[in-house]
C-alpha cells in the first residue's frame, strides 16, 4: 500500500481555513472562506451556498477542471451541514500546486485517466481545509482510487503515478469515497468493468478508508501517530485533527 | 479545569458516558457550539475540536479555535460603521459578511433629538441583539432598561487582532481563561480595553506606546499560547520596555 498522506492545517494566514496536502507527488493547496455573503442570484433560502474553485498546476482552468468542480461540489454538498447557515456562502479553492512528473507531461492520452486520480487528493484536500475553517459538518470523508489493468491480475490501490504508468493501459479506474460511518459517498468509475470486479474493488477501497473503524473511538485520535503503514485513512484523519486540536489548546498545559 | 482532551472529528457520536454528570438531576442538558442533537437521544459533533464538560451547568460544546466569527445572541463585539442609514448604522461584523444594522437610538441616551454621529470605520462595542441566522443582523448597545453598561462607541486607542480563542479567554474571566497579562500590566500602567468575541480587541492608553505595548503583549500570549508564568515575563518585559 502507498504511504499515506502528509498535511498541514491552517496555512494560509488570510484565509477562514486552509490546509496544504501532498501525496505521492501531487501537492495542493486549498483554502476555505465561509459563511460569508452570498451573491442574491445564487441565494438559497434554507441551506449554505457551496462553492468550489479547482486551479490547476498551470494555465486556466479547462472542462477537465469544471467536471472536476462539479464532483467535489456534489460530495462536499452531502459532507457539510447547509442547513445550519442558510443564505451565507462557503467558497473552496483548490490549487493544484504540483504533480508526479508522469502526469504534467502535458495532454497525451493519459490525461483522461488522470482526472480521475487526482480527484481523492482534491476531495482531501477540501475537507481539511473545511475543517480548519470550523464549518459545521455531518461527517467527515476519506477517498481513494482503484486501477484494474489491462489482464486483470492484481488490483492497484491508490496507485502511484510511476505504476500507471508502468502497467498502462489501465483496463479500469475507480475513485471511492466514504463518510466517516464507512457509508458510500461517490464513486466515479471509468473503463471496462464487471459487477464482481467494481465489487472488489468497493471492498478494497472500503479496507483503505475506513479499515478498523471500530476500534478508533473518541479520544484516541492522539496515539495514532508513527504507527505506520498499517493505519486507515480514517485514522490518519484522526492524527491531522488530533495535533490540530492540540496545538489551539496548548495554553491550558502551558506553564 | 482538567487537562485531558476528548478529540472529535465531525460525525462522531458521544456516548453518553463522556457527558456531564450533574448533581441535580432536574437540569436540562445544554448543548454549546459544535455539538448538535439528532432526535430521539443521539448527540454527535458537527466541527473538530476538544470537548469539554460542565457538571455544574449540565453543559456540554466543542472547543475549538478557527475559521470565521459566527454570530450569536448576547455576544459582546466590536463593531465597524460601514454606512448611516436614515435609522440605523450599518456595520461589519466581519469581513464579507451581510452588514449589520445599530438603530440610532441603541445607545445609552440616544433620543430623536441627540442621536450619535459616526463616520464610516467608527468602532462601536457592541451586544449581538439578533444574530441574523435567517434576517439581517441586528445589535445594539443598550440592555432592556436603556443603559449602556459600558457599551457603546469607542474612541481614540487602536484595534488589534486577536485569535477567536483568546477573546473568549479573556472575556471569560480570569479564573477559567487564565489570561493574568492584562491584570499584570494595569498593576502600573493604566489602559482601557474592549474585547470583541469577533476577534478584535481595542485598547486605549492614552498615548500610543503604551497602547502599542498593551495590544502587542496580549497579541504575543496569543500567538505563543504562554501559560500563566510565560505570561508574568511578558508583562516584566512590557513595563521595563514602557
Amino acid at each position: 500500500m502507498a504511504p499515506l498522506p502528509t498535511a498541514d492545517l491552517t496555512t494560509l494566514h488570510r484565509a477562514d481555513g486552509s490546509a496544504t496536502y501532498t501525496h505521492l507527488s501531487h501537492t495542493i493547496i486549498g483554502s476555505v472562506n465561509g459563511p460569508i455573503e452570498v451573491q442574491r442570484r445564487d441565494e438559497l433560502p434554507s441551506s449554505a451556498t457551496l462553492e468550489v474553485n479547482i486551479r490547476p498546476a498551470g494555465g486556466v482552468g479547462t472542462p477537465r477542471e469544471r467536471h472536476l468542480e462539479t464532483l467535489v461540489h456534489d460530495t462536499l454538498r452531502s459532507v457539510v451541514l447547509v442547513e445550519k447557515i442558510p443564505r451565507t456562502l462557503v467558497q473552496v479553492t483548490l490549487q493544484v500546486r504540483s504533480l508526479p512528473e508522469e502526469e504534467s507531461g502535458g495532454a497525451d492520452s493519459s490525461t483522461t485517466a488522470s482526472s480521475l486520480t487526482l480527484l481523492p487528493h482534491l476531495l482531501h484536500t477540501s475537507l481539511l481545509a473545511l475543517l480548519s475553517a470550523s464549518i459545521p459538518l455531518r461527517t467527515t470523508l476519506t477517498s481513494t482510487v482503484v486501477a484494474i489493468p489491462r489482464d486483470g491480475q492484481g488490483m492497484l490501490v491508490s496507485p502511484t503515478a510511476n505504476e500507471l504508468l508502468r502497467r498502462r493501459p489501465m483496463r479500469s479506474i475507480h475513485v471511492f469515497a466514504f463518510d466517516g460511518e464507512g457509508k458510500l459517498l461517490l464513486n466515479e468509475s471509468e473503463g471496462e468493468f464487471g459487477v464482481e470486479e467494481w465489487d472488489e474493488a468497493c471492498e478494497m477501497a472500503e479496507e483503505v478508508c475506513c479499515k478498523g473503524d471500530g476500534g478508533v473511538g473518541l479520544g484516541e485520535g492522539m496515539d495514532v501517530d508513527g504507527e505506520g503503514q498499517a493505519q486507515s485513512l480514517e485514522a490518519w484523519l484522526r492524527g491531522v485533527v488530533g495535533r490540530k486540536v492540540e496545538v489551539e489548546q496548548r495554553w491550558r498545559v502551558a506553564t | 479545569m482538567s487537562v485531558s482532551l476528548t478529540i472529535v472529528l465531525p460525525g462522531d457520536e458521544i456516548p453518553s458516558s463522556a457527558l456531564p454528570k450533574p448533581q441535580n438531576q432536574k437540569k436540562a442538558l445544554t448543548l454549546g457550539p459544535g455539538l448538535r442533537h439528532i432526535p430521539p437521544g443521539t448527540i454527535t459533533t458537527t466541527i473538530a475540536g476538544a470537548l469539554v464538560t460542565d457538571n455544574k451547568k449540565n453543559a456540554a460544546w466543542i472547543e475549538y479555535n478557527s475559521g470565521r466569527y459566527l454570530p450569536s445572541t448576547n455576544d459582546l463585539i466590536i463593531a465597524t460603521v460601514n454606512t448611516s442609514s436614515g435609522e440605523a448604522f450599518n456595520c461589519f461584523i466581519t469581513p464579507n459578511t451581510p452588514l449589520a444594522t445599530l438603530p440610532h437610538l441603541a445607545f445609552e441616551g440616544a433620543t430623536k433629538k441627540t442621536r450619535p454621529q459616526l463616520p464610516p470605520n467608527a468602532l462601536v462595542y457592541a451586544r449581538v441583539a439578533n444574530p441574523g441566522r435567517d434576517s439581517i443582523p441586528e445589535l445594539t448597545c443598550v440592555d432592556a432598561s436603556g443603559k449602556g453598561d459600558g457599551l457603546g462607541p469607542l474612541k481614540g486607542g487602536m484595534v488589534f487582532k486577536i485569535s477567536l480563542g483568546m477573546a473568549r479567554r479573556l472575556l471569560a474571566g480570569r479564573k477559567k481563561g487564565e489570561v493574568v497579562v492584562l491584570e499584570g500590566l494595569s498593576e502600573k500602567v493604566g489602559f482601557e480595553v474592549a474585547i470583541g468575541r469577533n476577534g478584535y480587541l481595542w485598547v486605549d492608553g492614552g498615548n500610543v506606546k503604551t497602547t502599542l505595548a498593551v495590544g502587542r503583549a496580549v497579541q504575543e500570549v496569543d500567538e505563543q499560547a504562554l501559560g500563566e508564568k510565560g505570561q508574568r515575563k511578558v508583562v516584566e518585559r512590557v513595563l521595563k520596555s514602557l
